[in-house]
């Protein structure tokens, strides 16, 4: 029962509702009508406003200025201190517009009812009939001037060096390369502290041995460096890049660029082509994103 | 290490996307030429003998100002086109300008509107600045009942009176000569004349004074010739004219507080100017000087005649001609520029191919003959290769050449004998045809003019079609388009057959066509002169063939069953098809009638000829294949409703067959009207109307679509396709009205389309087809993004970025015509209305070519680096091996 008197409650709230849009439609729908059919001596309004370009001269723009009412329809012109008016327009409803190639402004529609009165509201064609009022008579302020243009992306070697991939890459190499020559890595002290930090950064002991590899490569062994560079001569280089490095392999992943796991002694040849094979890797990575590609074997 | 990232970001550049014209590209393949039209009213700025303004009020309703020096504008404004924006007069005083029920007065150094006054209705008559004291303050406006007067500072109304006896006498001139009163001449026709002087303080009438015609001359009965003694005015005014020639008098009143100068023109024929002057007794008259303007048509003169500071009279002339040229001339008969004004009405135009150089068709010849055996071909290759060598030298001598000469001497001058194809085809000849009958050929990538030729005894009310019967391809034959000029009201129509790179008028005689013809089509049939046969069907379904040789007249014969044609009559609403017998009769096969009561048809329209369709269909997110219903014979035929109100218009779009007249589709759109703009291509139609009811424009684009399996996929035959296409169809608001819309038409049509619409503001969009999809979902998905799909939105933008033409708005824009070029991705667009702009457009980017901001420099130079850096660090390497072998 009580749900029943509910419904017809909720019933009579939606007529109401209906009737109330049916009220506002049709105070709407009043200006159409005349508008479809214009009589010739019926009665004639003008459309007054005025254009304001912040900062520059009228007499700059006025010249290639006009007002267009709805389209074509209705045309007014520019004064020489932007003020406008259009006459003789019938009552109805239009998209008043300035029209300037070389500066925007915002369209208002104007309103006039059968006895002349004027109303402003923003234009929006999706709700028509919703109403913001504008100031009237108009008041039509250019947003600036328009874009028709679009620059030509110049190079240059800022944007090369600020681009965040370049910034990626260059970075980390400039503090390998600098830092041991800051740092005094032969001093024990130092490479203690550096293991701890390191292993702080890295607690887990079965991750691959980035700390144990970097502090062994800014060690800097030199000594074992040059008996290195004599078993290479002696071999040839293959095989010894086959040692040092056995898999530098790229996964995805934009932070974790290569993983590595090299075994052994490091020597001089390994620490230039390493540098290499990891600049290629980061390359094959960021140009060919979507396919593993193993660099080297 | 760098130096390889820098080739990729490079590489990578070049697909960032780029829609809008650069900065730098401004002018580079574009230009605008304005046009004012055909002058009604010219004035010379006489407030000091170096103001160099001029001002025009034209037959187009527009107000311009003109530097008279160049011919270039300073100014213009636009008014409403038709009836309601013609001006009436056009005063000069400073500012001043007239406009039938609206009074305005302009001030002449900005360009701005000083104020606007609304005049009482009736027709008007005369007006004229009132001055008093060598200050003019106020303008009196004479109607046909009644005479007012205005402030010249605000135009507010002084006084109105009404004339006595309005409907009996004729008031035709208003005139004040620096007193204060204002004299209103009235002519009761084959009677008498009345002059009428008002007070200039209340309008009262001060005097009224009828006199006879004795005092008035009046030559045969065509001019009538009065002149008043006591103010020294001269009136003239044209009656009715009988003769072929009727004298006339044109003087010049320099400051209208002031009498006008005693000096002035007497035009006594066509083509014969006097300049006389009155002498200080007021009564003889001496002859000055005698002159004749070089034209030869009967021309509109309009005359500054001013005292020079010895005291001798100077003039300057502008003298519109009746092909709408206007000439300036200057003292000694010297023309300072020449407006081609006829252009600001384009009525139809084509763009024809240029023609190869003699070298480009010798290499062609030889690809074309058949083979005479080895040796003479080896020959031949050699000498072309010669040939080659020999233009290329010739190139680089003239480069060397010019480049000595100093920077200012060196130009570029078109001219018709240096005409020839460029590399991508990119330069064309555009093929005006105006309102006027005036024929142009105007070189595509400079704007000059290269001919004019002016079809005489053109009726004004003449419609024209421009048809391309052989292009410049068949080279020893020249290339041929025929003009048919149809007479709107009799439907008699002429041929004007013409060649359309020099402009010269073919030697080939047209047929003689002495019925109304209804229908011209162009079939792709050829006769042995490579000519494209045109065919014109009279108003009892006869056809006639140009060219109709023997051969012709065969291939129609074997032909004859497969050639359809419709014809319209929106009168009667009928829509027929027709199908050619073997004796060039016709007979009707189909018939639609669409009830007039009803609805009107407005516009149908077929697909381009020339236009290619690369892809059969559009594969879709799942890896099938939509096949696109692609029927050449498709028509779509727009109609409006009779019925204008709001709630009951609606605007109809019918997908007709051509060929068996069956309506693929019908879509009606409620509440709605037109001015309907659209275009049919490829499997689309897109239309634009007016929505009355939420008061907007809105676009709806209907695609056409044979579904997942083709019928028949080798051939395309409207007898044989049992299954209807399914429709889609989706509308969008779009925020502004427009005038014209056109697609981009490209080579091999691989390009991606884009719509050119011309907007009221003079701004051409290029909205992406992409834009108009009736399959961009409102829900997105996997497979709409796999397709690329835009998710739908109601409103359309509309990006400044967009507008092709910059802020180099063309004014009423009435057409765009667009055509292919060399290049896939080049598409040539032609905007013409009251102005004429040519540019290109690249709808999918310039992807086969390099773009023109291409880094030349920075490849070379990364190239050579990267060269010598691996010269260097190879011999670097070598030096380091023998150091180790040597260890």
């Amino acid at each position: 029962m009580w749900l029943h008197v509910r419904l017809s409650e909720v019933c009579l709230f939606l007529q109401a509702m209906f009737i109330l849009a049916c009220c506002f439609s049709d105070m709407e729908s009043g200006p159409i009508a005349t508008s479809g059919s214009v009589q010739p001596n019926g009665d004639r309004f003008k459309i007054e406003g005025r254009a304001i370009v912040p900062g520059v001269k009228t007499q700059d723009w006025i010249s290639s200025a006009r007002v267009t009412v709805e389209g074509e329809e209705y045309i007014g012109f520019l004064g020489t201190d932007g003020s406008f008016v259009v006459n003789d327009v019938p009552s109805g409803s239009y998209v008043v517009e300035v029209i300037s190639p070389g500066y925007k402004f915002g369209a208002v529609r104007v309103d006039i009812t059968s006895k002349g009165k004027m109303r402003a509201r923003l234009v929006n064609f999706i709700k028509t009939s919703e109403v913001i009022r504008q100031p009237y008579p108009l008041q039509l302020r250019s947003s600036g001037p328009r874009t028709y243009l679009m620059k030509r992306e110049t190079w240059g070697w800022t944007d090369f060096l600020m681009n965040p991939m370049v910034m990626m890459m260059v970075l980390p190499l400039l503090i390998i390369v600098l830092l041991p020559k800051v740092v005094n890595t032969n001093d024990p002290e130092m490479r203690k502290e550096m293991e701890q930090s390191m292993n702080m950064l890295n607690p887990n002991p079965e991750l691959p041995d980035v700390s144990e590899f970097m502090t062994k490569l800014f060690s800097g062994s030199k000594s074992s460096s040059s008996k290195a560079i004599g078993g290479s001569k002696a071999s040839g280089r293959p095989a010894v890049k086959r040692r040092w490095c056995q898999n530098i392999t790229c996964t995805s992943g934009l932070r974790n660029y290569c993983n590595w796991s090299c075994h052994g002694n490091y020597n001089a040849i390994f620490k230039k082509s390493f540098f290499i094979r990891l600049y290629n890797c980061f390359l094959s990575r960021v140009f060919f994103p979507s396919s593993e590609i193993q660099v080297c074997k | 290490m760098s130096k390889p990232t820098s080739l990729f970001v490079i590489f990578f550049s070049l697909f960032v996307m780029s829609e809008a014209v650069f900065e730098d590209q401004v002018g580079k393949f574009d230009w605008r030429q304005q046009y004012v039209g055909k002058t009604l009213f010219a004035h010379f700025d006489s407030h000091s003998q170096s103001s160099k303004k001029l001002f025009l009020a034209t037959d187009k309703n527009i107000f311009a100002s003109f530097n008279s020096r160049t011919g270039e504008l300073f100014w213009r404004h636009v008014d409403k086109a038709g009836p309601e924006g013609t001006i009436d007069i056009l005063l000069l005083h400073g500012q001043g300008d007239n406009s039938g029920r609206l009074l305005r007065s302009w001030d002449t150094n900005m360009g701005g509107l000083n104020w606007e006054a609304v005049l009482d209705t009736g027709s008007f008559q005369a007006a004229c600045f009132v001055a008093m004291q060598d200050t003019v303050k106020h303008v009196a406006v004479l109607k046909k009942a009644a005479i007012s007067l205005h402030y010249l500072t605000n135009g507010h109304q002084k006084w109105v009176e009404n004339l006595p006896d309005s409907d009996t006498v004729q008031y035709q001139a208003v005139y004040s000569g620096g007193e204060e009163e204002v004299y209103v001449l009235g002519v009761v026709p084959n009677s008498h004349l009345t002059i009428i002087a008002y007070s200039l303080e209340d309008g009262e009438i001060i005097k009224q004074v009828t006199w006879s015609r004795t005092l008035c001359v009046v030559v045969g009965h065509g001019v009538l010739m009065c002149v008043d003694t006591a103010t020294l005015a001269l009136y003239v005014d044209t009656l009715v004219c009988n003769r072929l020639y009727i004298p006339v008098l044109v003087s010049s009143q320099p400051h209208p507080a002031r009498s006008p100068i005693s000096e002035f023109f007497l035009q006594l024929g066509p083509d014969h100017h006097v300049l006389l002057q009155l002498n200080a007794d007021g009564y003889t008259i001496a002859p000055l000087r005698d002159f004749q303007p070089s034209d030869v048509f009967p021309p509109q003169l309009y005359v500054h005649a001013f005292l020079k500071k010895d005291d001798s009279v100077g003039y300057r002339v502008l003298v519109q001609t009746q092909d709408h040229a206007l000439t300036f001339i200057q003292q000694p008969g010297r023309v300072v520029w020449t407006r081609e004004e006829a252009l600001a009405d384009v009525v139809t135009m084509e763009m024809v191919d240029l023609p190869l150089t003699g070298t480009q068709a010798e290499l062609e010849g030889e690809f074309g003959k058949k083979a005479d055996g080895l040796f003479p071909m080896v020959l031949k290759r050699l000498s072309s290769q010669v040939i080659l060598l020999q233009a290329w030298l010739a190139h680089l001598w003239k480069l060397f050449y010019e480049a000595r000469k100093p920077h200012g001497q060196v130009k570029n001058e078109v001219t018709i004998e240096t005409l020839s194809r460029d590399e991508f085809n990119l330069q064309k000849m555009m093929v005006m045809v105006t309102a006027s009958g005036k024929l142009f050929g105007i070189d595509s990538k400079s704007g000059s003019i290269l001919w004019k030729h002016y079809l005489e005894n053109v009726q004004p009310n003449a419609v024209f079609k421009l048809i391309v019967q052989r292009t410049t391809a068949h080279f020893p034959h020249p290339p041929q388009c025929t003009l048919l000029i149809k007479d709107k009201d009799t439907g008699l129509a002429s041929l004007h057959v013409f060649n359309p790179i020099f402009g010269r008028k073919s030697h080939i005689a047209p047929p003689a066509l002495p019925r109304p013809i209804l229908q011209s089509l162009l079939l792709p049939v050829i006769d042995q002169d490579y000519a494209k046969v045109l065919l014109l069907v009279d108003d009892q379904y006869k056809v006639t063939a140009f060219p109709s040789t023997k051969n012709v007249l065969q291939q129609l014969q074997e032909m004859a069953s497969s050639i359809f044609f419709y014809l319209i009559r929106s009168d009667q609403g009928n829509l027929s098809g027709f199908r050619l017998r073997k004796d060039l009769s016709t007979e009707r096969i189909w018939e639609v009638v669409l009830p007039t009561e009803v609805q009107k048809i407005v516009a149908v329209n077929g697909k381009r000829p020339n236009e290619h369709v690369h892809s059969q269909g559009r594969v879709m997110g799942d890896r099938s294949v939509l096949y696109k219903y692609l029927n050449p014979n498709l028509l779509a035929v727009v109609t409006e409703s009779t019925d204008a109100h709001p709630e009951r218009a609606f605007v109809g779009v019918f997908l007709v067959d051509g060929v068996t007249g069956r309506i693929i589709h019908e879509a009606v759109q409620r509440k709605a009207r037109g001015p309907v703009h659209f275009v049919h291509s490829e499997n689309w139609v897109v239309y634009e109307y007016w929505n009355t009811k939420s008061r907007r424009n809105e676009f709806s684009v209907l695609e056409l679509f044979e579904g997942t399996e083709l019928y028949n996929s080798t051939v395309f035959s409207s007898l044989d396709r049992p299954h209807l296409p399914q429709v889609l169809q989706q509308t969008y608001i779009f925020p502004s009205p427009i005038t014209t819309m056109e697609a981009t038409l490209t080579e091999k049509g691989i390009t991606s389309r884009h719509l050119l619409v011309g907007l009221p503001s003079g701004a051409i969009l290029s909205l992406p087809k992409m834009f108009l999809d009736p399959r961009r979902p409102e829900v997105v998905t996997e497979h709409s993004r796999e397709e690329n799909l835009i998710p739908y939105a109601p409103e359309m933008p509309i990006r400044t970025e967009w507008f092709i033409n910059y802020n180099q708005t063309v004014a009423r824009v009435k057409g765009i015509y667009t055509a292919p070029s060399g290049l896939e991705s080049t598409c040539l667009v032609v905007a013409y209305g009251l102005d004429i702009y040519q540019t290109r457009v690249y709808p999918s980017k310039q992807f086969d070519v390099l773009k023109d901001d291409y880094d030349y420099v920075l490849i070379s130079s990364v190239l050579f680096a990267l060269f010598f850096a691996t010269m260097i660090s190879k011999r670097l390497a070598q030096v380091k091996l023998l150091n180790r072998a040597w260890r």
